[in-house]
């Protein structure tokens, strides 16, 4: 019966991001979402949770206004949230982040597994999962498309450049999943109403231990340019034979 | 004191890119270009290609990962302290870098598709956020520096005739928790999107794979080779992965690049941008592949691209 942990980050939406005139990113008026891919580690822990049994606890590390994202957490099968936060947490770079992740379940999250998403829908750094197995001292499978637990051993498929690496690791251990997992549920009525009954414990830095200096400093963010000429044709015979002539005067074919 | 430029890396392309900017980054800071041979093939000619040491690792059993080097590798730079240390950023390698990193307790700027060296000696490195909508500029402020690369950033290095050093081998890691107990390797790969003169990139619009025929037509009667979105490689399995473009795929280039039934979502786009023409079929006008195309047709796939097919064959005279 594992107890498992899944961490979450509640991520810029970058569907909101607008590039400005000035070539500035201005995050000022964006939404959250729960990071793409870990939709898919909440969903692995749920689906582990429903063949072994055993606890799952969802943890994040955010700005006190990401409340909102541990009720969509929670709406997708974890027992419990724990909430690491603190305003200063909006800028966190993925050192610091697993640091204070270590700290936290170090001390108050006993654990068999831990799930990351392969890497966050906004700094896709891919970081802070093998970053934490590192500081919690245990052995981390990266890059996984399938997950069987027999017992405490744990069987894992890697998908890498080169094809599948099968490999076998005893608990405790953490594991990083690819989106082809599995499907990510989409949350009904009942389970936002059972979520708003789960238990959530809140963690300020001071009770994560220690201290989590930036080790990365960003000094510039720009927005990517990506003009196009946008000409447009119509979807008939007529304009199929108008983008034809436009490729030929671009020089794209001979 | 300084102690030179890592370079670390499990593919022979990649080493050789990875010593390019090693080598101006030493050049500015001064120190020895150390190439750290984490492959199991024999490693390729790096000091012809600029490197002044070579370390090469000892691997175990079939049932060691790669990634079991990890600790030897830190206890190697605890000693030689070095200033930077560039990662290939093969999936491994990524992990490799991170635990490297968090046992270092310094930081790393993941996937740089850029590297500049200040002249306050900190490396400047560029990379995608936000699945690519912006570029976000970091500098480590610990040391070793730490990057990682991905493959085809950088050209090789060019080789020197005559040059030599050190080759040294790394001491066997122990044993690795986690053990291999079967690979499957991917068949062999068939077409190169990265390096295509035209790509005809097949999205999610597309609904059976049998379809994937039309695609093909359009491809070859271009010269090109077909690709894809993230979903119909992950997902479909209609395509091999090193097919798909985009944030976590390949980069391309292409003269020309045909989307057919692609949204348009930034990961994937991110990819393209290097490419000369973008031309987009969709049947959403509101697609977002329309903002980024240089040309494009709103309509259904299935009615526009078998008459694209014979536009072009008349066209083209083929
Ligand atoms: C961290 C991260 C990394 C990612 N990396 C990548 C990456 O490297 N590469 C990548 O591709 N994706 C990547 N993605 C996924 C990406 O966000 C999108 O989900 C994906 O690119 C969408 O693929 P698509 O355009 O094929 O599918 P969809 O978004 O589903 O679009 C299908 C399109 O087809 C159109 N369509 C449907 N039927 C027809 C028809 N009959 N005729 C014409 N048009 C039709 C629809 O209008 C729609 O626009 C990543 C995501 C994350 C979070
Ligand atoms: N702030 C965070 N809180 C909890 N988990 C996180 C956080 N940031 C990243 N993670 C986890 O680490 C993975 C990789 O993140 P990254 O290193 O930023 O790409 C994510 O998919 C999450 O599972």
């Amino acid at each position: 019966m594992p107890d498992i942990i899944t961490c979450f980050k509640w991520a810029v939406d970058e569907a909101d991001i607008r590039p400005q005139a000035s070539g500035e990113v201005a995050l000022d008026r964006v939404g959250y979402k729960i990071s793409e891919y870990d939709r898919n580690a909440l969903e692995a822990a749920a689906q582990l949770k429903e063949a072994h049994g055993g606890s799952v606890t969802a943890i994040t590390v955010a700005t006190p206004a990401a409340k909102k994202g541990l009720k969509d957490a929670l709406s997708r099968g974890p027992d419990r949230a724990c909430f690491v936060n603190d305003a200063a947490f909006d800028a966190l770079e993925p050192a610091q982040t697993a640091a204070l992740l270590a700290g936290v379940i170090r001390d108050r999250l006993p654990f068999d597994l831990i799930l990351c998403g392969e890497g966050s829908s906004d700094l896709y750094a891919q970081q802070v999962g093998p970053r934490l197995a590192q500081e919690l001292g245990i052995p981390c499978v990266t890059y996984v498309n399938r997950i069987t637990l027999e017992g405490s051993t744990l069987l894992a498929e890697r998908k890498l450049e080169d094809g599948i690496e099968v490999v076998k690791v005893e608990l405790p251990a953490l594991v990083t999943v690819l989106p082809d997992i599995n499907t990510p549920r989409i949350p009904g009525l009942k389970d936002t109403l059972e979520a708003s009954k789960k238990p959530v414990q809140s963690v300020g830095p001071g009770e994560a231990g220690g201290e989590f200096p930036a080790r990365l400093q960003t000094v510039a963010l720009r927005a990517t340019s990506m003009e196009r000429r946008c000409v447009r044709f119509p979807a008939d015979d007529a304009g199929i034979r108008e983008l034809v002539e436009a490729l030929r005067k671009s020089g794209a074919i001979g | 004191m300084m102690a030179g430029i890592w370079v670390v890396a499990e593919h022979a392309d990649t080493a050789l890119e990875l010593l390019t900017p090693a080598r101006q980054v030493a050049d500015s800071l001064g120190g020895p270009v150390v190439a750290v041979w984490l492959g199991r093939q024999e490693a390729p000619p790096l000091f012809a290609h600029g490197a002044d040491e070579v370390l090469v690792c000892t691997h175990g059993g079939d049932d060691q990962p790669l990634e079991a080097q990890v600790p030897v590798l830190v206890a190697e730079a605890l000693q030689a302290q070095p200033e930077a240390i560039l990662v290939g950023a093969s999936l491994r390698g990524r992990e490799v870098a991170a635990r490297m990193a968090a046992a270092l307790g310094t930081g790393l700027g993941s996937s740089c598709v850029a590297l500049r060296v200040r002249t306050d000696g900190l490396v400047e490195m560029d990379r995608l956020v936000f699945g690519g909508r912006a570029v976000q500029t970091v500098v480590c402020t610990t040391r070793p520096q730490m990057a990682t690369v991905a493959p085809r950033t950088f050209s090789p290095a060019p080789p020197v005739e005559g040059r030599s050093g050190t080759v040294r081998t790394l001491p066997a890691p122990p044993p690795s928790p986690v053990t291999v107990v079967e690979r499957k390797p991917k068949p062999a790969v068939s077409g190169d999107v990265a390096g295509a003169r035209v790509v005809v990139c097949v999205g999610r619009g597309m609904e059976r794979e049998e379809d994937l025929e039309m695609a093909r037509r359009l491809a070859d009667i271009l010269g090109g080779e077909v690709g894809c979105t993230r979903p119909i490689a992950e997902e479909y399995h209609w395509l091999p992965e090193h097919t798909y473009i985009g944030l976590s795929g390949q980069q391309v280039k292409p003269e020309l690049y045909i989307g057919i039934g692609v949204s348009g979502q930034i990961q994937h786009v991110i990819g393209i941008t290097d490419a000369r023409v973008i031309v987009a079929i969709n049947r959403d006008e509101k697609a977002p592949i329309f903002e980024m195309s240089d040309f494009g047709i709103v309509g259904d796939l299935y009615q526009v691209v078998p008459r694209l097919v014979d536009e072009l064959t008349r066209a083209l005279g083929k």
